[in-house]
């Protein structure tokens, strides 16, 4: 039991940051059709830029809320120019072109992405400082609980209830729904199309850094070709869930994150990915649009 | 004689010659290239033509591969027998693999086909079997021996891997005036218009899956014999990643283009290993330069243009 209870804390952690990820890869879909491959080099790439921001501006003074808080924010606000960057240079060009060549022109900016990292930051592992969170431990009857991961928790938490609210509740969250479902009608009705798809980037970009951070302090090593595999869970959450659908992004990842921290727990860490891809095989031979996903016939 | 063809011809005999000016380094990326060419044609088969987004193809490459290797070093049998086994359990496995998902629409067959992939790189990681050689894969692949004569120089391997590009693109030119390559060309416009004339894209799209595994397959052994060793990184997602981007680089269901699209993504990062760290970003640029400027890739196939085995009689 305890080991179950534990594997549901850590599972619930990873989840929490899978959900983050994946609802950078759900908006952008919901919106453009595309899968964004290079959401997850994106991630890597924040862990990166806030472990450079951290040691530069904050190494000698030691760790206080201010300092964390000013590595979140400006690490985010860069990968979301970043983000903002990318969707203007690789995708606006190919919004008309066939969806496949938008498909490439994503695996290229992955690929980008991810050797620009190697050539700044080096081709080894960096180990992100233990000293961002104080290391307090709560032990209740032998489940052990981080001060990192209840922070992990608590931040995601709120910023998804904050991405529910901001889209089901403003206005702007409305245009967002409008373009998602039409863009061409969304345009009739007065909405700056270009507009929406930028503020898609934006807060996906920035949820992703949230993640990347978390990943870099809760794992502590980084490397340059961690996207790929975190992406890749992170998307496959989102399908899970039900791609295109934000409540379905969050459900997914935390229930990707529950998954594969019970399968490590009780089979083998070995086969982590193996019963990943049979459960995205099997959710989606029986549900084949995920589970919170519409059931939409295709336009003919 | 076509134009085109005339051209085809023209290339096929220079690349029929190039074993006697290369040298032994570039003869083996001469034959490197030919086997990855096959499997570029092989996916075209299932992405260009048949329309199905399919991420996974590196798994079918290495099952050919796999049972090649294993066959020979663990059980003994020749190259030569290996052949059948190589070409018939990839395209097995794609029949069964593929049979419960081939419904999925576009995208989410795309990572389907990504976790078929995964799937079978952990089943050789772990070795599940005990057979696989775990991660370090399998060493000593035997030479093919053949009428008391052993097919081991790189000139040999160059002409053997020539032949099956010929294979190939006999296949690929009688798939297109057959009843089925006339249902893919009809399915790949529109699914759901072919399936209401009582083509059923179910069964076509399996069999494309079906060729193209076998074909990969073929190309895995060979691939196989040339290094005379696998692992499983020479199978992963990002070599499937490659094969996919290879079709679209160059223009889907578009046999220069196909090739065009093999040099572009192959050969050319062989001739730029100099720039070693950099490649791979101006490769990714150069991908997203590709899309942007030739959204249909490098050399299309013109698309709205009525086959001429359609307009027959019409005219």
């Amino acid at each position: 039991m305890d080991i179950f209870l534990q594997q549901l804390v850590n599972g619930l952690t990873i989840g929490s940051l899978y959900a983050l990820v994946a609802l950078g890869y759900t908006m952008v879909y919901g919106v453009m059709k595309l899968i964004n491959f290079a959401h997850g080099d994106l991630v890597a790439l924040s862990s990166f830029v806030g472990l450079t921001v951290y040691t530069n501006m904050f190494a000698d003074g030691g760790t206080s809320i201010v300092a964390v808080i000013t590595v979140f924010m400006f690490t985010a606000a860069i990968i979301a120019v970043v983000g903002v960057l990318l969707e203007r240079l690789a995708y606006r060009p190919l919004r008309t072109a066939p969806r496949l060549s938008a498909v490439v022109s994503a695996l290229g900016a992955g690929l980008v992405i991810q050797n620009s990292i190697m050539l700044i930051w080096g081709p080894n592992m960096k180990i992100f400082p233990s000293d961002l969170f104080p290391s307090t431990i709560w032990d209740i009857n032998g489940v052990v609980i981080t001060f990192t991961q209840v922070m992990i928790l608590g931040t995601s938490s709120i910023l998804m209830i904050a991405l529910y609210l901001f889209i089901n509740r403003t206005k702007m969250g409305t245009a967002i729904r409008a373009v998602a479902i039409d863009q061409d009608a969304a345009k009739l009705m007065g909405i700056n199309v270009n507009k929406i798809v930028m503020i898609i980037f934006v807060i996906g970009s920035a949820l992703g850094a949230v993640a990347g951070l978390f990943i870099g302090i809760y794992y502590r090593g980084i490397t340059f070709d961690m996207g790929w595999t975190y992406g890749l869970s992170a998307f496959v959450a989102a399908i899970i869930g039900g791609i295109g659908n934000i409540p379905g992004a969050m459900f997914g990842g935390l229930m990707l994150g529950l998954f594969n921290a019970l399968i490590s727990g009780y089979i083998s860490s070995a086969w982590a990915e193996t019963f990943t891809f049979m459960l995205l095989i099997i959710v989606l031979i029986f549900r084949p649009t995920g589970i919170l996903g519409e059931k939409t016939a295709e336009k003919v | 004689m076509t134009k085109t063809n005339m051209i085809a011809l023209g290339v096929l005999v220079v690349m029929g010659f190039i074993p006697f000016f290369a040298d032994s380094a570039w003869l083996a990326v001469g034959t490197t290239f030919l086997v990855y060419s096959v499997v570029a044609f092989s996916q075209d088969i299932i992405l260009g033509r048949a329309g199905a987004f399919h991420m996974g193809h590196a798994a079918f490459f290495g099952l050919g591969a796999y049972a090649t290797a294993i066959l020979n070093t663990q059980y003994g049998w020749p190259i030569l027998a290996t052949w059948a086994p190589a070409v018939i359990i990839p395209m097995v496995v794609a029949l069964i693999t593929i049979s419960p998902i081939i419904h999925l629409r576009g995208d989410y067959l795309l990572v389907a086909t990504i976790g078929l992939n995964i799937i079978f790189i952990q089943v050789l990681e772990n070795d599940l079997f005990g057979i696989t050689g775990g991660p370090n894969g399998i060493f000593g692949i035997d030479v093919v021996r053949a009428f008391g004569y052993e097919f081991m120089s790189q000139t040999n391997m160059y002409y053997m891997a020539f032949i099956l590009l010929g294979i190939t693109l006999f296949i690929m030119k009688t798939l297109d005036s057959s009843k089925f390559g006339r249902a893919m060309f009809y399915i790949n416009k529109d699914d759901i218009a072919a399936q209401s004339m009582g083509i059923n894209v179910r069964y076509y799209k399996l069999y494309a899956f079906a060729i193209g595994a076998g074909l990969a397959g073929a190309a895995g052994s060979m691939f196989a014999v040339q290094y005379s060793a696998v692992s499983p990184e020479a199978f992963n997602v990002l070599q499937s990643i490659m094969f996919f981007t290879i079709v679209l680089v160059g223009g889907s269901a578009s046999l220069p283009g196909v090739l065009l699209g093999t040099i572009v993504m192959f050969v050319l990062p062989e001739v730029f290993r100099e720039f070693a760290e950099a490649r791979y970003l101006v490769f990714g640029l150069a991908m997203i330069l590709t899309m942007i400027l030739r959204p249909r890739g490098i050399w299309p196939v013109k698309f709205g243009d009525i086959p001429s085995f359609l307009k027959k009689g019409t005219k």
